[in-house]
Formats: structure tokens, sequence, C-alpha cells
């Protein structure tokens, strides 16, 4: 796909390329890894929902066992955030943000590599408790003292700690790499005031993800003592306070669903701009209501909490800054809107999945000021509400957003289009099936269906609402086979697109599709913050014209210094995750991970750098 | 907004030309299209009322204040919610409309931002959620205020997975079926025995949490009489969706007599059938688990046994107390409730017979 420097293997053979792969430190490559694991996993954690709704479609099935429900659960959940959707945002960090600000790569690509390979095996990792003695079982967020060995005396809640410790990792890393990327290597000229909104979005994610972490960390940290060395920081019967738990997953958790949206407001805030030929309405206060989302959203984190019983002190205080998150949320949507007004609005299927996410993450905000409100929520908490209110954000707001950022940059990965035509057929599917799926599930919750549950009874009058829900989630599946059949023809026979095929407005859009190695010929100045229009339109909206970079320059004869390829990254990732399977399986394996992981540091710090 | 950019020309090669403001576009079109997009509103409209069947656990018909608070709000905030979603929906499909592309736009006029315009709307949305805020905390405060000194006290228990309930000052301990007198204030008192737990009747109340290790109280005055669902709402192990429970709110003399009853030891059995059955408690494995005052039987793990004839529903809430279903529970406890730690040894059709009529009779 990108061709690979003087110094890779020999791609013509089949382990050449594997191999050039393998030690890759190329952001766009890293990138395409990303996207591809995650979509897979994304195909993994929705086979769990499809399992599930099947059971839900009729009341008093049996389908699927109690026992298994509970494990699938738990997965969908779990995989969706860490597995599929913060991992796909990565994917379009890496591939963005060096070409957004006019790098080469991003800062530490090493480190990127390394970043990708932890996450792709503490993914595996996590996924072989299906076939090792169960899967985790206890819910996404694991209330304790359910995941204490009193009540799980199996490794399935070992294998999600460590799996999420192990993605934990993962993630700080590329974070810190983004923000060292996105603050020293940006272009001549490109002040933070001129950089595009998905940067911006990247940077306030990546802040978030390094402040939010290590509150889970920790969590992961005191549950895994509890399990093992019999501490009891979670277990009444020590003095220990399993609300302790909730507070420490709700501090990383209330912000993770930030980091898992930011992504898509950035995608949304360059798709609408591009379709509509029009920059962003309000660009200032769109990247500062973003800011203000991430900060608010570190003091809001109990009102998962609000049936805890913290009383009304506390709910009162949470409430009013859960209401306050309403407001910058709600001006990015009307700035949204303001930048179609006036615009020429194409209706390419990207802009169809940008117009998507706006239209369906307004309903989750709404139902989400609901939620904010105690009393409402004392009676819709843990029931189906919550379940719909979660994925009109989650689903109708950071998948549709980011299904929008893959049709809008595959020819920018590939040089190709996707085909429109099957991508409109899978937008009206999916944005049909989600609604089905979700849309009855608010009611579901009204009338009284608790979350997490394998069956209801036939008399509770669940039964419509849930076969309209099972029939909804079904048509989703077949959208997304519709997506992958399309992308994966559209890789080797979707039309040339060559390098600027929606009349894009930053910087990526200057090059050719897909970007040499080394991206840019030439480093761009910058002196706008739609850099490739002023090019095109000469002189443009701001006035000012940057530096053309050379589109087509003879790529064959770079003189330019790029990092080489390392298999260090993949052998670090290997020793931990190798250590983590000592914890479960034998001890044998930490020597195995810690020695491997030993070798790797010290081959990392001698590679020669040149 | 559509001010006239005199000779913009695009690089890529589109054929450009100056734009002379909007054109007018026949107004039939755009019926056209917001009639398309109506039509489907409406058919989903439609389906949700013909949906509406009947849903005993629903939060949308309260019987104390504290219920009717919460579905007062709730249907003020959604109301509130429905107008916003249809005002920036409908400015959303207005102009996706509006300014679709047409054949010969060229570039249309780049604003920036407008300063006054988005104060405005950092300050409309901002109104909407202090209203909500001020009538949100009341309702929090009166939720949460405590009870008088002549409140009934209740324990509510939950274990995995079934809820213990025990009258402290009447001297009363049953399982699954809470009594209550109507129109007299109650204290609950929620423990946990094990995993969280969620105490929720939607009827009655918003739900709250069981924690092991912390004592939830809250206060109610049931209005109506009745038998009203409940079912546990924090996931708490494998058969979460399973741990139910009624409330049966009635009047203070049906209340009186029925306590009188749940304090007396178990009723003599009543047939030679049923004697065995008692004679076979300790077969079964009965007595290690459950109480049934009055005989040897005196387990505390699992509910209290010594009125169970008497309730409407056995295993948690989840079947009618009818002896076919009792035969089926004690044949199979975990097809019936999968994970539960009953455990009952193979028995014979004549024990099993026994069984179900001696503890039917339980009255």
């Amino acid at each position: 796909m990108a061709t690979v420097t003087a110094t890779a293997p020999d791609t013509r053979t089949f382990a050449g390329t594997a191999w050039s792969w393998i030690t890759t430190v190329d952001h766009k490559r890293i990138a395409v890894l990303y996207l591809v694991t995650s979509l897979a996993f994304f195909m993994l954690g929705g086979l769990e929902a499809l399992l599930m709704r099947l059971q839900l479609a009729t009341p008093e099935s049996d389908l699927v066992s109690a026992e298994r429900f509970t494990e699938l659960f738990t997965m969908h959940g779990t995989t969706m955030v860490f597995l599929a959707l913060m991992p796909l945002s990565a994917a379009f960090f890496n591939l963005l943000v060096p070409l957004m600000i006019g790098a080469r790569d991003v800062a530490f690509p090493r480190l990127n590599a390394l970043s990708y390979w932890i996450y792709l095996f503490g993914g595996i990792f996590m996924n072989i408790s299906f076939v090792a003695g169960g899967a985790p079982n206890a819910g996404w967020f694991g209330y304790a003292p359910l995941t204490d060995t009193a009540f799980e005396a199996t490794h399935a809640i070992d294998f999600w700690a460590f799996g999420l410790q192990i993605l934990g990792v993962s993630s700080i890393l590329a974070s810190i790499n983004f923000i060292v990327t996105i603050i020293n290597m940006r272009a001549p000229g490109m002040t933070l005031n001129r950089m595009p909104m998905f940067v911006w979005m990247s940077m306030i994610t990546a802040f978030l993800i390094i402040f939010a972490f290590p509150a889970i960390t920790i969590g992961l940290v005191l549950l895994i003592f509890d399990r093992y060395i019999e501490t009891n920081f979670f277990i009444p019967e020590g003095g220990g306070d399993p609300v302790l738990w909730q507070h420490l997953f709700w501090v990383f958790g209330h912000p993770e669903v930030y980091i898992l949206i930011l992504p898509a407001m950035g995608i949304v805030s360059e798709i609408l701009p591009t379709y509509s030929r029009k920059p962003l309405f309000g660009y200032a206060v769109v990247a500062y209501s973003g800011a203000a989302i991430a900060l608010v959203g570190f003091g809001v984190w109990t009102h998962h909490m609000f049936t805890v019983g913290l009383g009304p002190i506390a709910d009162t205080a949470f409430a009013i800054s859960t209401m306050a998150i309403a407001v910058p949320t709600g001006v990015k949507i009307f700035n949204w809107i303001a930048t179609l007004y006036g615009g020429s609005i194409s209706f390419k299927s990207p802009m169809l999945f940008a117009v998507g996410m706006v239209s369906m993450f307004i309903i989750g905000g709404l139902s989400g000021v609901m939620l904010g409100s105690p009393p409402i929520d004392s009676q819709v908490q843990d029931t189906y509400f919550v379940v719909a209110h979660l994925h009109y954000v989650l689903f109708g707001g950071t998948v549709f957003g980011l299904f929008g950022g893959i049709y809008h940059w595959f020819p920018k990965f590939t040089g190709r289009f996707m085909h429109d035509g099957w991508g409109k057929v899978h937008w009206l599917l999916m944005m049909i099936g989600f609604n089905l799926t979700f849309l009855p599930q608010h009611m579901l919750g009204i009338d009284g269906m608790p979350r997490r549950v394998h069956t209801y009874a036939a008399e509770m009058g669940f039964d419509l609402w849930n076969m309209m829900s099972t029939v909804g989630s079904l048509m989703i599946g077949l959208s997304f086979l519709i997506f992958i059949i399309n992308a994966l023809r559209s890789i080797r026979h979707g039309e040339p697109s060559g390098g600027d095929p929606w009349d894009g407005g930053t910087l990526e859009w200057t090059i050719p599709s897909p970007p040499p190695v080394y991206n840019f010929a030439e480093i761009p100045i910058v002196d706008g913050r739609y850099p490739a229009w002023d090019i095109k339109r000469g002189g443009g909206h701001t006035g000012a014209v940057a530096t053309a970079p050379e589109a087509d320059a003879e790529a064959d004869e770079p003189d330019i210094h790029m990092p080489n390829p390392s298999y260090w990254p993949i052998v670090m990732a290997a020793g931990m995750v190798l250590a983590a399977c000592g914890l479960i399986f034998h001890q044998a394996f930490i020597l195995l991970g810690a020695v491997l992981f030993g070798i790797s540091l010290l081959g990392w710090i001698e590679e020669p750098s040149a | 907004m559509h001010k006239a950019r005199p000779s913009v020309t695009r690089a890529n090669g589109d054929e450009s030309r100056p734009i002379q403001g909007r054109r007018s576009t026949p107004l039939t079109r755009n019926r056209r299209i917001y009639a398309t997009l109506l039509a489907p509103a409406l058919a989903v409209a439609v389906l949700a009322l013909a949906a509406c069947g009947v849903t005993p656990q629903t939060t949308l018909e309260p019987t104390t204040e504290a219920a009717r608070t919460a579905r007062d709000l709730l249907m003020f905030v959604f109301w509130a919610m429905v107008v916003t979603f249809v005002l920036v929906e409908g400015a959303l499909l207005y102009v996706l409309i509006r300014f679709r592309r047409r054949s010969g736009d060229g570039i249309p006029a780049q604003t920036h931002g407008n300063t006054p315009l988005e104060i405005g709307w950092t300050i409309a949305p901002a109104i909407l959620v202090v209203v909500i805020v001020v009538l949100t905390v009341p309702a929090i405060f009166s939720n949460a205020r405590a009870a008088g000194p002549d409140a009934l006290k209740v324990r509510a228990i939950g274990h995995q997975w079934w809820f213990e309930f025990q009258y402290p000052d009447l001297g009363v301990t049953t399982a699954n079926e809470l009594h209550l007198p109507v129109n007299r204030e109650v204290e609950i008192q929620l423990e946990s025995n094990d995993v969280l737990h969620s105490f929720w009747v939607p009827s009655l109340r918003g739900k709250l949490d069981m924690v092991p290790g912390r004592e939830n109280k809250f206060t109610i005055k049931p209005e109506v009489t009745g038998t009203f669902p409940g079912q546990c709402a924090e996931f708490c192990g494998t058969a979460h969706a399973l741990m139910k429970f009624h409330v049966v709110v009635e009047t203070q003399a049906e209340f009186n007599a029925w306590l009188q009853n749940e304090r007396t030891d178990r009723v003599a059995p009543a047939s030679e059938l049923a004697s065995e059955g008692e004679a076979n408690l300790t077969l079964g494995g009965c007595v290690a688990c459950h109480t049934i005052r009055g005989t040897d039987s005196a387990g505390i793990l699992g509910p209290d046994l010594t009125h169970m004839g008497s309730r409407k529903y056995i295993a948690a809430g989840i079947l009618e107390n009818t002896p076919e279903n009792m035969r089926a529970w004690l044949s199979d406890p975990q097809g019936v409730k999968p994970g539960n730690t009953m455990v009952i040894p193979e028995l014979t059709t004549e024990q099993l017979d026994s069984l179900v009529a001696y503890l039917q009779g339980l009255k």
C-alpha cells in the first residue's frame, strides 16, 4: 500500500511483506494495522451483541445460557470501548495527525509501533479467556465485590483486569506520542489557532487519556491485590468499600466517554466544512467547547452513581456539573449546523455519515440531560433507557462519525474511492437499523426492563420492543457486511481517486494518495486554517497563500531521512503480555516475559537511529 | 450570509462561475422532500402507540409521592427534550435541504463565525438546563427526606438471588414478598449480604442500591393497594434477571391479619402426604439452609419458609406459587434459576409429591 524505505525487506515475497509490516514504524502503515485490527474487534463485539439480541428477541428464551450471557455483555462492552472504538480513533490519529500538521511521522515512531503491538496482544489476551476457562463476566465496569474471588474464583476477572492494564499502557504511550507530535512537529506557520479541528480534538483526547487512565490503573492494581494477595480494598468484610471501586472506575469512565466521542467530533468538524465548501463556523468556540467538555468531564463522574446513595448534596452537585456539560455540547452542534448554513452541500457517503452523527448524537445528548436529573435517573438508571442513551452517544455519535471518517479518508489510505452507492446503502441500512434497535430501548427502560438481564417474563410486556430491537440489530449487522465487502473490493477495484478527491482544505489533500513514505517532499509553510483551499483558490478566504509542497515529487530518490524499521516494539509488547499470562497460566511465563522485555529494551536503546 | 463572491474559481477543474445569490427553488420540491422525511416519523409514532400494551413494571404509574415526583419530572424534561429535538433536528434538516448542492454552484460565501449568534446559542441551552436544575434540586431533597417517628421500619437485605425482608419492630422475617399497609409511612433500610443489588419497585420509588457494608434507606408512603412487581436493578451475577420480588400494599386490617399469621409457627401438616413431606425435610437437605419455625429446620442461608404456602410467588418472584411450579422448582433448581445455590439430592416421585404437598400447606 504505502511505499517502503530503502532499508526495508524485500516485499516481493510473502515473508518479506509480512516482515515489513511487523517491523514498520511508518505512521500510515501503523494506521492501517490499527484500522484492520479494530474493525476485526468491532465485528467480534458486534457478533456478541447479535447473540444477545437473538436471546432477547423473545421472552423466556434459552438460546444463550445465563452464564454465557454475562460473558457476552461484559465482553461486548469491553471490546467495543477498548478494542474497537478507541483503536479505531487511534487509526485516524495515526493516519491524519502527521499529515494534517505537515509532519513526516510522529515524534516517536517506534513507540507508536509499540502502542499498536501492545494493543493487539492485549486484545488477543483478553479474548483467549473464552477458551481458557471462561470470559470476564462482571460487566464492563466490573463492580466490586462481584469481581472478588469469593464470587468469581476462576481467572475470568484476571483476564479482564490484566487485559485492561495492558491496553492502558498502549493508550497512554500513544497519547504521549501524539501530544509531543502535535506540540512539537507542526509545520511552520501552523499555530494552535490554525490547527485542523481534528488535530485539536486528537490532542484533547490524548490529554484526557493521560489524566483519566491513572484512575482505572490504580483501581485495577487494588483489584488485583484483592484477588491475588487477599487485601481488602473493596471487600466490606475486611473493612474495604465497594463504592471506592465505583469512584475510581468512573473518574476514569466518564472522561472515557469523551475519549470515545471527541475524535468523532473532530472528524465531523473536518467533513462538514469539506462537503459544504465552507470553513468551520466558530472555529475557536468549537475548539474551546471541546476543551471545556474535557475539563468539566472530570467533574461529573458520580452521575453514574446517583443510585448508590451518596446523599442529596453530592447528587445535587453532580447533577449541576452534568447539566453544565450540555452547554458546550449544544454549542458544538449549533456551530456545525451554522457551518452547513449557506453552504453548497454535497451528499457523498462521508457527508451522510457525518450528518448522521450530528443528528443521532443530538438524541443521545438529550436523553443524557434526562439522566442527569437524579430523580429521573433513579427510575431509569440500570435499565434499557441507559443502554439506549449510551448507544445513541457511542454508536449514533462515535460509530457514525468514525465510519464517515473511513469513507472520507479511504482514498487517502489507498488512492481509491469506496463505492459511493454502496456506501449510501450502508448508511441507510445502518441508520434505519440503528434507530430500530435503540429507539425502542428507551421505552423498555421506562417500562421497567433492567439492563444486563438474560431473559424476561412474557407477562412483563417487553416482547414487541425487544423484537423490534433485534430486527434492527440484524440490519446493522447486514449494513456492516456491506461495508466490509465494499471496503475489500475497493482496495483493489475502487475508482482511482487522485490526491484530492473531495476538494479538501487541510494539508493531507495537498499530497498524493496513498502518501509517499515521507509524506511531504518539502515541509509546507502554513498561513491559514485551510491551507489546501488557499492554494487551490489562489488566496482564498484567508488572503494568504501557503508555500505549495511538491505534490508529485520524485518518490524514487528522496533525500529524506526517515526512521528505520524495528522489530523491538513487537518483542517488547510480547514480553509484556507474556508476563501477564504468567499471572494466569504458569509463573514461568513471567520470567520469559521479563527476559524478552529486558532484551528488547536493551535492543531498543542500542538500535542505531539511522 | 449569501454575499455574492465575484469570480471565485476552483483550481481542480470544476466549471466555476460567479455566484449571483442563491437561485430560488420551486417550493413544491421542498415540500415533497419534507413529506418523505415526515412519513417514516409518523409511522414510528403510530407503531409506538400500537405497542403500548400492559407493562406491570412501568415507571409511569406511580403510587407514591416519591414515584410521582420522578414521573412528573421525567415527563417535563422529556417534553422539553422533544421540543429541543424538533427545533434542532428541524433546523438541521432545513439547512441540509435548503443548501444542498445544485449544479452550477460555486464556492459559497465563506463565513467564519458570528459572535452575537454564538453567545446566543450558548445562553439558550444554559437557560434550559438551569430550569431543569431548579426543578430537580427540590425533588432530590424531597426524595431524601427522613421518616417520621411513626414510620414502619423494614430491613430489606439482598442475597444472591433473593430478597429478605425483616420487620425489626414487629419480629417478623419473610422473603421475596414485602407486605406494607396503605397510607402509612415506611422506612426501608437497604443492606446486602454479598454483592451489590438494587431495590427497585418502579410504582413506589426509583431504585436505591443495596451495598454491602453500607446502610441506605428511603421513606415512602404507599397510597394504593395492590401487588406491585419489583426487581433487582444492579447486576449481581448469573441469575440477576431472576431476582424479583413483589410488594403487597394492603389495608391496615389485611396487613394486621397477615402479620398475625406470620408471627405464628408453621401450620401443622394437614394430610398424611404433607406429614411425610415434613419428615423428608432432612432428606431433601432443606434443613441446612431454610427456617421453618416449629420444625427442626433452622437454616439461615435461604429464605424463611415458615409461611411460604401463603406467598403468591416462589423462587424470588419468578414463578407463581402453584403445585406444578413448586414441583418444577424442586426437581430442577438449576434449570429454573441458573447459578443459584439451592442443592437438592435426587428425590423419588413420592418424596417430591410429599414435599410439594407440605410446602403448599404452609399457609
